[in-house]
């Protein structure tokens, strides 16, 4: 049945999928906005931006790989290194799977499954964060790109929604306690950031174990960050990995300069393109929002929002601006990773996820962190090959390079959930006993894990739940009006 | 012109929602605003000094003494509209207070 469908559709958008992504997507867009009860003229304005942007984007991506390439491979030549796989940052993997039609189809099913569990009280939580619905659809497309099974793939993406649902619940008391925030406010995220918690807390809980002496020597992270400066920014880490780069690739002192600037101008770019794409799905956010909100009136929600609202926290960059040159370094030396960091060097796919577990101690926070690190690297080495594939299928990705020369991102959020739908899609294409032995290991690993990090996040908050009760209950000789 | 400084955790997203809220909604109001969205990360106090507002999600530790007045406009976030209406007012408020024009 599902495949008659898959051939209906076929049917129906394959002159769409003709006409090439940013025009299909412009229509689709507009469409899916219609249909959630946006007005026509802020339906097509939404399609339009997104078309623009993902030109935009394949133009940004061009102009980096394009420079970065010959050095790039002259560098491998030089040291025998194998980092060929140019790290192009978040903002063009969320342009690349919003070029797919399949994140509309995720998107609708994610929507419907918040919808049904806030109906069943199963989550509090109201996602009003459409933007980041790439994330698990990415996942959806990883599984697709291996078995082209859209049912196993729609299953994955369910579950791990399920799960990013639940934990946006567990996380909210925290979230209180890092922002001083009061009962009342409504704020959580349900980011696949924070779904890298659990692996974080098993090391959190070796810490609190074995390694807690060392919390005494937490330091200000404001101060450090006040210390790093601009060298922190975009545009000056643009420029020295440029310098970077040149120099291993053994380039003249123009090219070096040439590459500098260049990576400086891509990163900044990346960012103000990644801007108007997210502005582009604005329209879409606010009717899905309108949609879902008014069939719960007068129930009290959590409303989960990007995550960037942990931004105000300073130790969540001081760690990241920490791991960045410890990322770098071990970029070269990681046995079967290929990505140099580039414009995903300051792990933002990491850092809000360490600080909502380790609750701000730095030093907790960093290393752990630098645990994590590989396996960021790994991941962003394993999708690399389909994410080159899906840029060039959505036309963001320059046809005049290398065959060899793919593109990826060195802290993509949710590095375990790829590598899991990986195994997923390998399975279901080649059904052997290693690859489902694998597949549903790796699954029910993780599985096991969200339910071991679940039940501790279940104590933290009854400890912040009697420690709210003890603070808001009168002492007695205040109750007794004798104060 | 009144300045208003946005700021969010990647500077791509939130904060430019609520820039453009701002902007929108201030407008209405009859208020000359304009906002910029950037990374937290990348404030100091120099940039700090260029405007008149500062419209954090919620108030971050800058390692420095923020000068200027700080209005939290998290709420704007939820896309509910009511739920925004509280960080207009308090904006529309330290306006007035301030005598910013």
């Amino acid at each position: 049945m599902l495949d008659g469908i898959v051939k209906f559709s076929n049917t129906i958008f394959q002159p769409l999928i003709d006409l090439g992504s940013a025009p299909m997507m412009l229509i689709l867009l507009t469409l899916f906005a219609l249909i959630m009860g946006v007005k026509f003229s802020k339906a097509l304005e939404g399609g339009i931006k997104l078309a623009v942007a993902l030109t935009g984007m394949g133009m940004v991506i061009n102009i980096l790989t394009s420079a970065f390439s010959k050095s790039l491979q002259a560098f491998v030549a030089n040291t025998g290194i194998q980092l060929s796989i140019t790290d192009v940052g978040w903002a063009p993997l969320a342009t690349i799977t919003w070029g797919s039609p399949y994140t509309l189809f995720f998107l609708l099913i994610l929507v419907i499954i918040n919808m049904v569990m806030l109906a069943l009280n199963k989550t509090n939580t109201l996602d009003v964060d459409i933007f980041n619905f790439w994330h698990p659809a990415l996942l959806g497309i990883i599984i697709l790109y291996f078995s082209n099974n859209l049912f196993v793939a729609t299953l994955f993406v369910v579950f791990i929604g399920v799960l990013k649902f639940i934990n946006s619940d567990l996380m909210k008391p925290t979230f209180n306690d890092l922002l001083n925030m009061p009962e009342q406010n409504p704020t959580t995220t349900t980011h696949l950031n924070f779904m890298l918690n659990p692996i974080i807390m098993l090391f959190d809980t070796i810490f609190d174990k074995f390694f807690y002496k060392l919390d005494k020597y937490d330091f200000n992270a404001a101060e450090l960050n006040k210390k790093i400066g601009f060298w922190g920014s975009k545009f000056a880490i643009g420029s020295y990995l440029g310098v970077f780069v040149g120099l291993l690739g053994q380039q003249s002192v123009t090219e070096i300069f040439a590459l500098a600037f260049t990576g400086a101008v891509s990163l900044e770019l990346f960012s103000i393109v990644g801007s108007w794409f997210i502005s582009a799905v604005e329209p879409l956010s606010q009717g899905i929002t309108n949609f879902m909100a008014k069939r719960f009136p007068g129930r009290k929600l959590f409303i989960g929002i990007d995550w960037p609202f942990l931004g105000a926290r300073a130790e969540m960059w001081a760690t990241a601006n920490v791991l960045a040159p410890i990322l770098l370094i071990m970029s070269l030396f990681l046995p079967g990773n290929a990505i140099l960091p580039l414009a995903g060097i300051i792990a933002i796919g990491l850092t809000p996820a360490l600080l909502v577990v380790c609750r701000g101690k730095m030093l907790r926070m960093i290393i752990i962190g630098v645990f994590m690190l590989p396996i960021f690297l790994w991941s962003g080495t394993m999708i690399a090959p389909l994410v080159t594939d899906t840029a060039q299928n959505v036309g963001a990705f320059p046809s005049g390079l290398e065959s060899s020369q793919m593109i990826s991102h060195s802290t993509k959020e949710g590095p375990v959930e790829g590598m899991v739908a990986i195994l997923i899609g390998k399975a279901v294409s080649n059904p052997n006993a290693k690859s489902v032995v694998y597949a549903v290991g790796a699954l029910s690993a993780y599985l096991m894990l969200f339910i071991w990090y679940a039940g501790k996040m279940k104590v933290r908050n009854r400890i912040y739940l009697e420690e709210n009760e003890d603070a808001s209950a009168p002492t007695p000789v205040a109750a007794k009006g004798t104060l | 012109m009144i300045k208003i400084l946005a700021a969010c955790g990647a500077g791509v997203n939130s904060s430019h929602q609520i820039k453009d809220s701002i902007e929108t909604e201030m407008a209405n109001r009859g208020y000359n605003v304009q906002a910029d969205a950037v990374v937290v990360k990348d404030i100091n106090e120099e940039m700090m000094a260029k405007y008149d507002i500062f419209t954090p999600i919620s108030t971050p530790d800058l390692g420095f003494t923020i000068p200027i007045p700080i209005v939290e406009a998290g709420p704007i976030l939820y896309r509910i509209p009511v739920m925004a209406i509280p960080v207009f007012d308090e904006l529309e408020k330290t306006i007035k207070d301030n005598n910013l024009q």
